[in-house]
């Protein structure tokens, strides 16, 4: 029974495997890959039915009891995150087709994509800190395989770059992971929790802790750390910027999520303060990165900094409501941030370029993409009735609770400025005079997948009363850690 | 209740397939049903009796997010202004807009928009109320931007959303706020409890944050200047939404919110001083526009003032002045948008200094403005509704007393503030009346032959205008029958008033009256010889210029910002990075105490440990220093190699074995990879990036000793390893710890570190083979 | 003993991080290599250092060094090893596509 928590990682590494096999195929390895990432989702939904109907799953792998063992922890949040990178892979997976070319395809794309779907998941549901170093390296090796793919100059001028940036940031990982071990003796997490509120968090426990928050900082694009992320996830195709868009950034901030709600609690004042200040300078940061460009892809891209901001004041704040918001926050981000990209993707294809001065008047030919465009800008500013304001209400109301009046304000405006920034794209490249000598471009197959995701952003704002409850209770287990670390040490 | 929310936007979605038939039938005669019947539904309403009505359907129970639609008397009277000048605009626009025009898009945003109004003012549930509030501000901008290929709407139409979203975005923190503090998201309840949100410290700025809302909504002083760019909307939409109705969600915001805020000092003193001022300088401003539209626009902005600073009064008589202005200004301000637009169509300008003489060829609509603008300037004569409010306006003024120091001085000014605003709003309607049909015509200017329009383009505005003759030869028709218990609502008792023409020469409301008309007259007369002092105000001072500054700067600057640190440098990046997380978390060190060092417990030291240490060292600090790629990837070997070495010293066999290999693999690698490429250059960098290179990277290398160090001496608990040399022979079955840690009870780490090096493989399988993709996508 | 591992990793990280300063590829590669080693003797000593035998169960020995970090250790070793093989294959690539294998002439511009 509880094996089923594997499966989530173990389905996509072996499809992976599978497609590695015969990759220059494709039409069966199309095929094969919305089977297999059908079949995924089917099974995580229904892990996330038994999660949220019989409490969560442990999983000791190889039957070692935890600590001892490496344990997998499929809870309410660890399943409901990769129910949605799953619902984002398989958008991805529908576009793919449609966007690669039939080269990179051969070349193992599908392959990587398993894989880092493997690995997303795999951080996720893991309950050991140092198997979730391994994780992100699967997932970072899997997006460094994606980056290159094609290997044009620009893309591998960027993702030399941003390999760098995340070996470090990876080796920081590893030390850190000993440094815990040394004061604390195990790494699994459930254990390394109890004993750090067995010392409450004294002496260098709280710098070792801030150490990791800037490894998984880093890796979350949080400010002044996100100078890598801008520029590398614009270059691949767009369909890989999805991915990492939707998926890469938010298992860093899960990480902070999981972390500094689990393990990391017993000095907030001065922890949680600052990333309240590290939210509201990635708000800040952020959005004048969307604004200074003309590039559209870019702007999408810059517009992940201010998100991740909103989620990490979520966990600043650190109460029900705060803590509400920031996980709607992250679910909703990781829908609309996958959908903006492939539906920027799809206009820059649609232009024949993503410069926004080079193009006008889209609208006389693509009604339909600028309508999604223009709902799509309004979902990412948290306009109601969609799923960003729901968690923006929810943000607003923790922080004003706990009287952070600051960072509600930066909050709000960078909201309007967020919605500016899109609707530039809107106003410049979708609205103005038709231009007679532009020759429409066919863009069959790719809105449909945009449209899925946008309809799920929709209906988790109108239908939020289906999904709130559950998010209320995986706040509420996540604010009081004793219920992590029964489940695993006691379970 | 919810219906008449929901039909316009539901049957919106039927519009695009209508308008493919718009060549046999202009889309507008659909459209035209739907608020006539919602018209009608609200009509049943009106009476003497009339109770609050209150419908709750849920949407999000737990977040205590639901549709309470409630109806009194203040919801009543924007309710019907809605749907009633909704459907005499539809009427209108069926004339106005040509079938060649994008009639799907133009009445799904109208639909749009009146069910989001129609919910902004049903809404008791403050968050239901923002949702609807933002989707007037999308279908404004959309309005306003219909003719996109035009530079000008899509300025005004950004500057609509950017200054309304704004507002709104504030308003929705003021929400949060008295939500947070009051418990409840109904505005009825908050109303109940006004002592829990009087005695919060935050009252002022969840006040502040919901004025700025209605402020920004309402285009008051300075916000007004995104009303006079979004008149290049199609005239429909100025007389609808930039007039009659959505302009107003401000002053229906404020009025609102009065029984929450009204008693306290601050509320008055702002909102006063906001409304006056918007009433001067907007009527002043009127005066020095060409465009009608623009005068209107200006007109619209001061009359709106008006109301607010009574709002802010909140005197009964002030509220019932008010709340009456309100309808008064929907019918003759209605009217003038159509008459305004009738006369563009006809005539193809709307520039007031090609106009001129059209009384002979359009005599209806002449006499249309002439209502219209009489009734906007309050000139007294018991047929025109607009007198009775101005006069209403006036007596409120009077009647002013400040409890504080700043608010008695003010109540002492605005009387004279309130004649001043007034002279010039008499000022401007007589010069949109005589500008537009007296005077000689300008046939070389006029693009067109004038005529008289099409009698269905001038039902509109003669029902409109029928509105005015009416509502002022009988007032008290509407006042007990709606407009008091709009009233109420506001003010939170009841409010009897009655309305009469004549109060006897010595009211001093009507000898106000008599100096607005006897200065107006003059200045009327002799405007082309003062009109030079626009030249010194506002002469160059300008909001608009403020705006476009901002957004000039919020472009030129987040550029700079941006282009500064987003060099595309690695090295800036490292920098930044690496000094940002020594600073941090040295800070946390110190400030939690990090630092210990236990001495006790420590190994022995012998010389060969010394002495590989020590070749570590040299080595790593040679590659610093190497200057030929063979040397420098020979030293980080000989690194390599003493790792290995300090891995067998330390008891880890497996390690050193497999450091050993995996060392000199990369060395072969290193070597194969870089024996071709260019030659270490020496550094030719200036002294200051290698002292900051040396302070980073030495400052790092500090730091993450002290932590070792600290977590070393840090020994609270025994380690889990324990376990694992215990079982490891009876559970695992092997006798090399490490290889039974790896293969089972850390399996999953080895499967998928075998998994990273398959996917290593493979991407550099894919890197050398997949060169460029030519051709490719 | 420990310290002195402690500090030999600090001067590595040191060394590493001024590597990873510099301009050209190689260096940078050469870099990310000690800052490995430098990880990896970090998470070495908080196991401590010499305290009984070699992690391989031997009769009559009761006294092992601790085996975890040594488990974790390789585990790194060899992602460590799949990530600098493919970053040098990637270095190669860029800096013969780019025509340079100095970072700073590897800034690229917006519209891309």
């Amino acid at each position: 029974m509880s094996n089923l928590a594997v499966l989530p990682i173990i389905i996509p590494l072996i499809a992976g495997i599978i497609l590695a096999f015969f990759p220059k195929k494709l039409t069966l390895v199309r095929t094969l890959t919305k089977l297999f990432i059908i079949g995924n989702l089917a099974v995580v939904s229904y892990i996330v039915w038994q999660v949220f109907n019989h409490g969560a799953i442990i999983l000791e792998t190889g039957d070692w009891a935890a600590p001892y063992g490496i344990v997998i922890v499929a809870d309410q949040l660890s399943v409901l995150l990769a129910l949605t990178t799953n619902i984002v892979a398989a958008a991805c997976a529908f576009y793919a087709p449609y966007s690669l070319s039939d080269r990179k395809e051969k070349y193992y794309f599908y392959s990587f994509f398993f894989f880092l779907i493997s690995g997303v998941s795999g951080a996720f549901l893991t309950g050991d800190i140092f198997n979730l170093f391994v994780f992100f390296e699967v997932l970072l090796m899997a997006s460094y395989a994606l980056i290159v793919l094609g290997g044009d100059k620009v893309q591998l001028r960027e993702s030399v770059k941003y390999v760098f940036i995340n070996l470090f940031s990876s080796m920081l990982f590893v030390t850190a992971v000993g440094f815990l071990y040394g004061t604390v003796g195990t790494v699994n997490m459930a254990q390394i929790a109890q004993r750090v509120q067995e010392v409450d968090q004294q002496g260098v426990l709280t710098t070792i802790g801030i150490l990791l928050f800037f490894v998984f900082a880093v890796k979350a694009a949080l400010f002044p750390l996100y100078y890598w992320m801008p520029k590398s996830y614009v270059v691949p195709n767009p369909v890989i910027s999805a991915l990492f868009g939707a998926l890469l950034t938010k298992v860093g901030i899960y990480s902070i999520i999981r972390v500094f709600s689990l393990i990391f609690i017993h000095k907030i004042e001065l922890t949680h303060e600052v990333f309240i200040w590290i939210a509201g300078l990635s708000m800040i940061f952020g959005i004048f990165g969307a604004l200074s460009t003309n590039n559209i892809k870019l702007i999408i891209a810059y517009n992940i900094i201010p998100a991740i901001g909103f989620i990490l004041m979520g966990i600043g704040v650190f109460n029900q409501d705060a803590v509400s918001g920031a996980i709607y926050y992250l679910i909703h981000d990781m829908v609309i941030k996958a959908s903006l990209f492939l539906l920027v993707g799809t206009i820059a294809y649609a232009a024949g370029t993503s410069d926004l001065q080079k193009f006008n008047g889209l609208l006389h030919y693509y009604p339909f993409l600028g309508w999604l465009l223009f709902v799509s800008g309004f979902i990412l500013a948290g306009i109601p009735p969609f799923s960003g304001f729901i968690g923006k209400l929810l943000l607003l109301k923790g922080s004003l609770a706990a009287e952070e009046i600051a960072i509600v304000i930066i909050a709000l405006l960078s909201s309007l400025l967020i919605l500016y920034s899109i609707m530039k794209i809107f106003i410049r490249g979708f609205w103005g005079e038709k231009d007679a000598s532009f020759e429409p471009k066919s863009i069959k197959g790719r809105t449909a997948p945009v449209v899925v995701l946008l309809a799920i952003s929709v209906f988790m704002g109108i239908g939020a009363e289906f999904i709130y409850p559950s998010v209320e209770s995986i706040s509420k287990y996540l604010l009081d850690p004793a219920n992590y670390i029964n489940a695993v040490l006691e379970g | 209740m919810i219906f008449t929310v929901l039909i316009p936007l539901l049957l919106a979605c039927f519009v695009p397939f209508i308008s493919k038939f718009k060549h046999q039938i202009h889309t507008g005669v659909f459209v035209f049903f739907i608020p006539l019947v919602i018209f009608l539904y609200f009509i049943q309403f009106i009476g003497l009796g009339f109770e609050p009505i209150r419908h709750t359907y849920s949407w999000i129970p737990s977040l205590g997010v639901n549709f309470d639609f409630y109806l009194d008397g203040l919801s009543l009277l924007f309710a019907l202004l809605i749907s009633g000048i909704g459907a005499l605009v539809v009427l209108y626009s069926i004339y106005y807009l040509d079938r060649s025009e994008r009639l799907g898009h133009f009445y799904v945003y109208l639909l749009m928009f009146m069910s989001a109004m129609l919910g902004v003012v049903l809404s008791d549930n403050v968050f239901v109320l923002y949702t609807f509030w933002e989707l007037t501000s999308i279908s404004s901008f959309l309005l306003i931007g219909y003719w996109h290929f035009k530079e000008k709407s899509r300025y005004g139409a950004l500057k609509s959303m950017i200054i309304t979203i704004f507002g709104g975005l504030s308003m929705f923190g003021g929400f949060s706020l008295l939500t947070v503090i009051s418990g409840t998201t109904s505005i009825q309840s908050m109303i109940a409890n006004v002592d829990v949100i009087l005695d919060s410290p935050y009252m002022p700025l969840a006040l502040g944050f919901i004025l700025l809302g209605a402020f920004t909504k309402s285009a008051q002083f300075p916000f007004h200047i995104w009303l006079p760019d979004a008149m290049e909307a199609p005239t429909p939409v100025s007389a609808y939404l930039h007039s009659a109705t959505m302009v107003k969600a401000g002053l229906y915001l404020v009025a609102r919110f009065s029984p929450v805020f009204g008693t306290y000092e601050w509320f008055f003193i702002i909102v006063s001083i906001v409304g006056i001022i918007t009433l001067c300088w907007a009527s002043y401003m009127a005066v020095h526009q060409t465009d009608l539209k623009a005068i209107l626009a200006f007109s619209t902005i001061s009359q709106l003032g008006m109301i607010m600073a009574m709002l802010g009064f909140g005197t009964k008589a002030a509220i019932f002045a008010a709340v009456f202005h309100i309808l008064n200004h929907a019918t003759f301000k209605g009217s003038l948008f159509m008459v305004a637009g009738t006369v563009d169509h006809e005539t193809g300008t709307r520039d007031i200094r090609k106009l001129g003489g059209l009384l002979t060829f359009m005599p209806i609509t002449a006499t249309l403005a002439l209502f219209g603008t009489f009734s906007m300037a309050g000139i007294p004569l018991p047929f025109l509704n607009g007198f009775y409010s101005k006069e209403l306006f006036f007596e409120s003024t009077l009647d002013l007393q400040g409890a504080g120091a700043i608010a008695s001085v003010l109540a002492d000014i605005i009387p004279y503030l309130a004649v001043f605003g007034s002279i010039f709003t008499f000022v401007y309607s007589l010069y949109f009346l005589f500008g537009t049909f007296g005077g000689k015509t300008q046939f070389d200017k006029l693009p067109v032959k004038p005529h008289e329009a099409p009698i269905g383009m001038l039902a509109s505005p003669i029902i409109l205008v029928l509105g005015v003759i009416l509502i002022g030869l009988f007032p008290s028709a509407v006042n007990g029958t709606f407009i008091a218990h709009a009233a109420e609502a506001v003010y939170g008792e009841e409010v009897v008033k009655d309305i009469e023409f004549w109060h006897g020469w010595d009211a001093p409301a009507f000898q106000m009256s008599l100096v607005v008309v006897g200065i107006g007259t003059v200045l009327t007369a002799t405007r082309t010889r003062w009109n030079r002092v626009y030249r010194f105000l506002p002469g160059k001072l300008s909001v608009n210029k403020v705006y476009d500054g901002i957004m000039d700067k919020l472009d030129t600057y987040s550029r700079k910002i941006t282009t500064f640190y987003m060099t595309g440098s690695l090295r800036l990046y490292m920098a930044i990075i690496l000094s940002t997380i020594v600073i941090v978390t040295v800070s946390f060190m110190l400030a939690t105490g990090g630092f210990t060092i236990d001495f006790g417990n420590l190994a022995s030291v012998t010389i060969i440990d010394l002495a590989v240490a020590l070749v570590i060292t040299a080595a790593a600090i040679g590659t610093i220093f190497a200057k030929k790629n063979v040397a420098a990837i020979l030293i980080a070997g000989v690194a390599g190699y003493g790792v290995s070495l300090l891995f067998v010293i330390y008891r880890a066999p497996d390690l050193a074995l497999t450091q050993l290999v995996v060392e000199t693999v990369s060395v072969a690698l290193f070597l194969l990879c870089f024996y071709h490429l260019p030659d270490l250059k020496k550094q030719h960098e200036p002294l200051h990036t290698k002292t900051t290179n040396t302070i980073v990277s030495v400052g790092f290398g500090a730091m993450m000793t002290l932590i070792g160090i600290s977590a070393h001496s840090s020994d609270w608990f025994g380690t889990i390893s324990d376990y694992f040399v215990e079982t490891s022979k009876p559970l695992g079955g092997g006798n090399n710890i490490v290889n039974v840690i790896l293969v089972d009870m850390r399996g999953l780490d080895t499967l998928f570190e075998i998994t990273v090096l398959g996917i290593a493989v493979l991407a550099i399988y894919t890197l050398i083979k997949l060169k460029t993709d030519k051709g490719g996508k | 003993m420990e310290f002195i591992i402690l500090i030999l990793s600090g001067v590595l990280f040191a060394a590493a991080i001024y590597n990873l300063l510099q301009k050209q590829l190689l260096r940078l590669i050469i870099g990310s290599v000690l800052l490995s080693h430098g990880a990896h003797l970090f998470l070495l000593t908080m196991g401590k250092l010499k305290r009984g035998n070699p992690p391989i169960l031997t009769e009559g020995v009761s006294d092992y060094t601790d085996p975890l970090p040594q488990a974790l250790i390789l585990t790194s070793i060899v992602i460590s090893f799949g990530i600098t093989s493919l970053l040098l294959v990637l270095a190669y690539r860029t800096a013969k596509e780019n025509d340079t294998d100095n970072m700073e002439q590897l800034r690229g511009n917006e519209n891309e």
